[in-house]
């Protein structure tokens, strides 16, 4: 590790505010030549955006940034990647429908033909032991493949600071340690490192400094080596943690919800097929699905819901009725309840008030329409009710859903779903972008329905999530369910091999072993 | 910069109702500032297109014989834009809904009886219906881009006009016009004020928005129509069937265009002829969105549409300003709308510390 | 068949493809970024209008063509500065641009009514252009040449060129293309204006070529058929080509009838003014059919672009 005296890069006193958010308020730290820094903080606490300025996507209001001791002005991308800035986005900038070289070559400013450039691309991917292969349309890869075009895109550049946007959330364990040996290699040659994460594990094993962003402001720096990760989550949230509270000795009632055989065709370009995905929920348990993002979680969810139905109606059985050929609402009149993954336009639409979107899908489960027509009492009774029960931050029954924050309208359509009191609930990432307090909640509403007695299908790419919550865990890979396993006994080296699958992590004997341990359950 | 443009944290209900206003009192200025350059008296213009029809009371049975239509064709687009179907065909619905009711008044020319009108009413819906049909199967079957289609088969309506009348439905009696018989009284709307022009389409159109209006606001089915517009996903995963939205809003538009077909057919032109299409399918796209696509607000913008028209033939007489004129007053009116609705979402704010900005900033801008 | 049927026939053919097609290869480039834009038959209309105006104010067919495509590009502007910088909807602006340029073209169109414009001929010496099988590669007006030079330009600015690929990356991806530095709504302008440019070159084809003389709304429905083989051409430049000719194949056959009466007499005259529109029905049919549900169509078209600053 080397320890130059000027920082490489040095932020003093950054502020940006959008309309009723103070972002970043007041920001200052150095990152040094050749250190891997962590910026940690929950969903909205402003990494995004403080690093979208170091990148030159967007301008400060105030304060000063320093490139090697000397002061730093990037109007656009284009002048921090000149000046050795690379950036992985956590949502990636690819193009799908062009090459892996089309890809790359637009993240270059230069003018290279194709040649050369690919030849310079073999040699990155040969100096760092990445595989990849430049024609192939990106389309095709896997979400692993894709993030590695983004690592050798910036890569190509030389960077001196590489700015790595929560690059593991989408990643195998096994894809998570490679990714680390990478960085190490390029750390070791001096390049700095400023790897943001919400994922503390990961940053103890990485990282040589944390600075830890709450609300905007930076709250500690800190050697994460040195912490424990509860004592960084604490600060992060800024309280203390709470518990999701299960009572491990609960048993379970028969199988209520049951998924024999379901296979679904791959819809359009990028849709994924399903293939034989069985599955079987008794009444109290909660079913966890965990994979990597794109392996058919969105199919599924939509075959379970209802909202593709299949074409064999004794596909899926809700309470002993084949429902397989039912639409969603006729789904929810037999108990079935769903939250896909997509707030803003799919479990709520954004320009409708609280209370139209309650309509949406309690109007049959709490009869909130009468002769075709809408009962608007019912319905702001309703919604009102959610908004309390489940302490969502609203104006009111009238606000709209697009005015709440991640957190608080993903508590409202949990709790929308929720007080349906359903037999059969199917979620899929449930705190996806939603700060520690709410997860909290929604983690121990869902908790505690099963207790009740109902049927829980969570599918998560947040391995730590499915197994601090679930009973039972499976892993989907292109399309294809594994067998399911107690969460009391998984092994994760497994789970990350399952997860991996055949595609594109072959020679996954050769992988080094996962290096992150997951942590106790707790409601990170 | 002084001012900066930032978006609401809501959208502004304030400016959705004000910004049809404005753009038409924009387009006012603007248009009398466009006609002085072009070489017209530009504010005798305005007060000609706009107010003239308004003052002059004679001119308000005009108005309510060119809203009718207008008013009629707009809701049944307005519910169709809603739902994210783009019906821009209506003119092509209009004229066969009109070819139908003319067909059952060619067949019962001989008959009298009170149920006649009724009967091409329903004609006329049926077959408006009947067209908007073929781009709502391609669409939900093929999943073939109803704005080309709609479009496509008003063309193809005019070559099935011109046939019908140059062909099979020549009157014996034009002395070669290209037009069929006069229908006879019972086929004929009667003038429900006596003394005026104005026939029963008028009260018939705001009668049909009302009811329009109040299914949209309170009845699942508006609910349904809203939901498959705004968010597709989310119409889905609620249980609304994206197809039969698709079918319900051109049935209905088509319908709607039918019926106003018949009214004209059966009301100011009395028998079918080659100036038929008159242009309404198209003009009250525009009626749609200034009435902001809400079924009431339709009956305000199909009136402003028809003051435009009368207004026009006015100016075309007292100043000799060309009728197409009116077209270009009209097309101001929904690009300033469409531009207005920017307010809707962002709105303008003073820049107060200008001065303490890094200049990194203004790069970026 | 002899040559002095054919002959005559394909040349009549090319000629009515020629406004089609390079009114569908602007609005290709648009489409690709990422934009659009409905009103192609309403800027033919501007651009139609313009043609004659300056041509018979000036006599230069050549600056009527510049002044066509100049209008009509600023008319795709106004569009631009609707949909791009204040996220109008497209659908609706497009159409409201079609309004416009009808508007517009009819009011400046009347004091022109009935006046003969002159054609724009062919640029080869009379031996070639007249002579009785050579004026097959030579008859042409120079618009056709143009027409044909700009399909190979598009197609190999869009594939073979740097600013083509990020034309491309910005149609596929508007965020993507935004974070790693690219403008978005800069280059959505260019593609906009470029085919407004293109929209009002194919307008002045119906005066220059066509029908020597100002028609109100001449392009009837042209516009729209050129969008709809955007689609049919899956927004590949030399598939636009032949499905262009594929139409100025059933135009001319439409003409012929008319002409000819006899076996052509069969159908109905109107029917055969109805062909092209209701080919255009089937060609989409067809295409979607073949496609079952998978397009080929720009990831972003339609979809407005709101840079986060």
């Amino acid at each position: 590790m080397q320890n130059g005296s000027v920082p490489r890069l040095e932020l003093i006193g950054i502020t940006k505010s959008f309309p009723g958010v103070l972002a970043n308020d007041n920001v200052s730290f150095a990152v040094k030549p050749g250190e891997i820094h962590a910026l940690l903080g929950e969903n909205g606490a402003g990494k995004s955006t403080l690093v979208k300025m170091i990148y030159g996507i967007m301008p400060p209001e105030k304060g000063e940034m320093r490139w090697n001791g000397e002061p730093m002005d990037v109007p656009n991308p284009k002048a921090a990647r000149k000046l050795g800035i690379g950036m992985v986005f956590q949502h990636f900038s690819l193009f799908d429908a062009l090459t892996v070289l089309e890809n790359i070559a637009l993240g270059m400013d230069g003018n290279l033909s194709n040649r050369e450039l690919e030849a310079r691309v073999r040699e990155v991917l040969k100096t760092y032991g990445l595989t990849l292969d430049p024609h192939r349309v990106v389309s095709t890869l896997s979400v692993g493949e894709r993030q590695r075009i983004e690592i050798v895109r910036a890569l190509l550049l030389n960077p001196k600071l590489l700015i790595m946007d929560e690059p593991t959330s989408v990643l195998t364990p096994q894809e998570v340690a490679q990714l680390f040996e990478t960085l190490r290699q390029l750390a070791s040659e001096g390049c700095s490192i400023l790897y943001i994460s919400h994922k503390l594990n990961e940053i103890k094993v990485l990282c040589d400094t944390a600075t830890i962003l709450r609300g905007g402001k930076v709250v500690a720096t800190c050697d994460p080596k040195q912490e424990t990760s509860r004592s960084m989550a604490e600060l992060m949230i800024g309280g203390n943690l709470k518990d999701v509270s299960k009572d491990a000795s609960r048993t379970f009632g028969p199988p209520h919800f049951v998924v024999d055989n379901l296979s679904v065709p791959g819809d359009g370009r990028f849709g994924t097929a399903l293939k034989d995905v069985s599955l079987s929920v008794r009444k109290g348990e909660i079913f966890g699905i965990a994979g990597v993002a794109g392996n058919g979680q969105n199919e599924l969810l939509s075959a379970l819901s209802g909202e593709v139905p299949v074409d064999r109606d004794d596909a899926i059985l809700i309470g002993g009725q084949a429902a397989g050929t039912k639409e969603a609402n006729a789904r929810r009149k037999l108990g079935l309840c769903a939250v896909p993954e997509e707030r803003n336009g799919h479990a709520a639409v954004p320009d409708f008030t609280l209370t139209d979107n309650a309509v949406l899908t309690a109007r049959d489960r709490r009869n909130l329409v009468t002769a075709w027509l809408i009962n608007r009492g019912a319905a702001t009774q309703y919604a009102e009710g959610v908004i309390d029960t489940f302490s969502v931050k609203a104006t009111g029954s009238a606000a709209t859903a697009g005015s709440l924050s991640g957190g608080n309208l993903q508590k409202y359509i949990m709790g929308r779903e929720i007080m349906q009191t359903p037999d059969v609930l199917v979620v899929s990432q449930p705190t996806w972008g939603v700060d520690a307090g709410a997860a909290a909640a929604i983690h121990q509403a869902l908790v505690d329905l099963a207790t009740a007695g109902s049927a829980i299908v969570v599918i998560s790419q947040d391995l730590d999530e499915l197994l601090a919550l679930c009973d039972t865990l499976a892993v989907i890979n292109e399309g294809r369910l594994s067998d399911p396993m107690p969460v009391a006994d998984a092994d994760i080296e497994q789970i990350g091999l399952l997860m991996g699958g055949v595609h594109g992590e072959s020679d996954t004997t050769h992988m080094p072993k996962p290096v992150v341990e997951p942590e106790a359950p707790h409601a990170v | 910069m002084l001012f900066k443009v930032e978006k609401r944290p809501v959208p502004s209900q304030t400016m959705v109702y004000l910004t049809p206003v404005l753009a038409v009192l924009v387009t006012m200025v603007l248009g009398a500032i466009i006609f002085s350059l072009m070489g017209y008296d530009g504010i005798a213009a305005v007060r000609e297109i706009f107010f003239t029809p308004i003052l002059n009371t004679l001119k308000w049975q005009d108005l309510a014989v060119k809203a009718a239509p207008l008013i009629l064709i707009g809701v049944g687009l307005a519910i169709g834009y809603r739902a994210n179907v783009w019906n821009i065909g209506a003119e092509g619905q209009y004229i066969v809904g009109g070819l139908a009711a003319t067909g059952v008044a060619l067949a019962t020319h001989e008959m009298t009886g009170w149920y006649l009108l009724p009967l091409m009413a329903l004609a006329g819906i049926a077959g408006g219906m009947a067209y908007a049909s073929i781009p709502a199967f391609l669409k939900v079957r093929y999943k073939v881009n109803e704005i080309l289609t709609t479009l496509m088969l008003t063309y193809v309506a005019v070559q099935l006009l011109n046939y019908l009348i140059f062909g099979p439905w020549k009157s014996p009696r034009s002395f070669g016009q290209p037009q069929t018989v006069l229908f006879n009284a019972d086929q004929t709307l009667p003038y429900i004020i006596p003394g005026t022009i104005v026939q029963a389409g008028a009260p018939i159109a705001v009668i049909v928005a009302l009811v329009a209006w109040f299914l949209m606001s309170r009845s699942i089915f508006g609910f349904q129509v809203r939901t498959v517009g705004t968010a597709p996903n989310a119409a889905r995963y609620a249980g609304f069937s994206a197809n039969q939205t698709v079918w319900l809003a051109l049935l209905i538009g088509g319908g709607m265009a039918g019926l106003a077909g018949m009214l004209e057919v059966s009301g100011p032109f009395g028998r079918m002829v080659p100036q038929f299409p008159t242009n309404y399918g198209f003009t009250a796209i525009i009626v749609a969105f200034l009435g902001r696509l809400n079924p009431a607000g339709v009956i305000i913008a199909g009136l402003v549409l028809a003051i435009t028209f009368v207004g026009g033939e006015v100016a075309q007489i007292t100043i000799g300003l060309p009728f197409p004129a009116v077209g270009i007053f009209q097309a101001m009116m929904l690009f300033l709308l469409l531009a207005g609705d920017f307010f809707v979402r962002y709105r303008l704010r003073r820049v107060v510390t200008a001065a303490s900005v890094k200049p990194a900033s203004e790069a970026a801008e | 068949m002899s040559f002095d049927l054919i002959i005559p026939i394909i040349i009549t053919l090319v000629g009515a493809s020629t406004p089609i097609l390079i009114a569908a290869l602007g609005e290709l480039v648009a489409e690709k970024s990422g934009v659009l834009n409905l009103g192609v038959e309403g800027m033919m209309l501007i651009g139609a209008v313009v043609a004659v105006a300056v041509m018979l104010t000036t006599g230069n067919h050549y600056l009527a063509i510049i002044c066509a495509a100049g209008a009509s590009a600023c008319s795709a502007l106004i569009f631009g500065f609707l949909t791009l910088s204040l996220s109008a909807n497209q659908v609706a602006t497009g159409l409201a641009l079609t309004i416009l340029g009808t508007g517009f073209s009819a009011l400046f169109g009347q004091p022109y009514t009935g006046q003969a414009v002159p054609l724009l001929r062919s640029p080869f010496a009379p031996e070639l252009a007249q002579h009785e099988v050579l004026r097959i590669f030579f008859g042409y007006s120079p618009l056709v040449y143009f027409s044909l030079i700009m399909v190979v330009a598009v197609w190999w600015f869009l594939q073979r060129t740097r600013w083509g690929l990020i034309l491309r990356a910005v149609g596929e991806s508007d965020h993507s293309a935004h974070s790693i530095g690219y403008s978005v709504l800069g280059v959505r302008y260019l593609a906009v204006a470029f085919g407004g440019a293109m929209a009002g070159i194919a307008g002045s084809c119906f005066p220059f070529i066509l029908t020597p003389q100002w028609v109100e709304r001449l392009t009837s429905g042209r516009g729209w058929i050129a969008l709809a083989l955007v689609v049919f051409a899956a927004w590949k430049p030399f598939r636009l080509l032949a499905g262009a000719y594929l139409f100025g194949l059933i135009a001319t056959m439409e003409l012929y009838a008319k002409a000819a009466g006899g076996n052509f007499r069969i159908l109905p005259s109107e029917l055969w003014a109805a062909l092209p529109y209701l080919a255009t029905i089937l060609v989409l049919v067809l295409i979607s059919m073949r496609r079952q549900g998978s397009t080929s169509a720009p990831a972003c078209l339609g979809r407005p672009f709101v840079p986060s600053n």
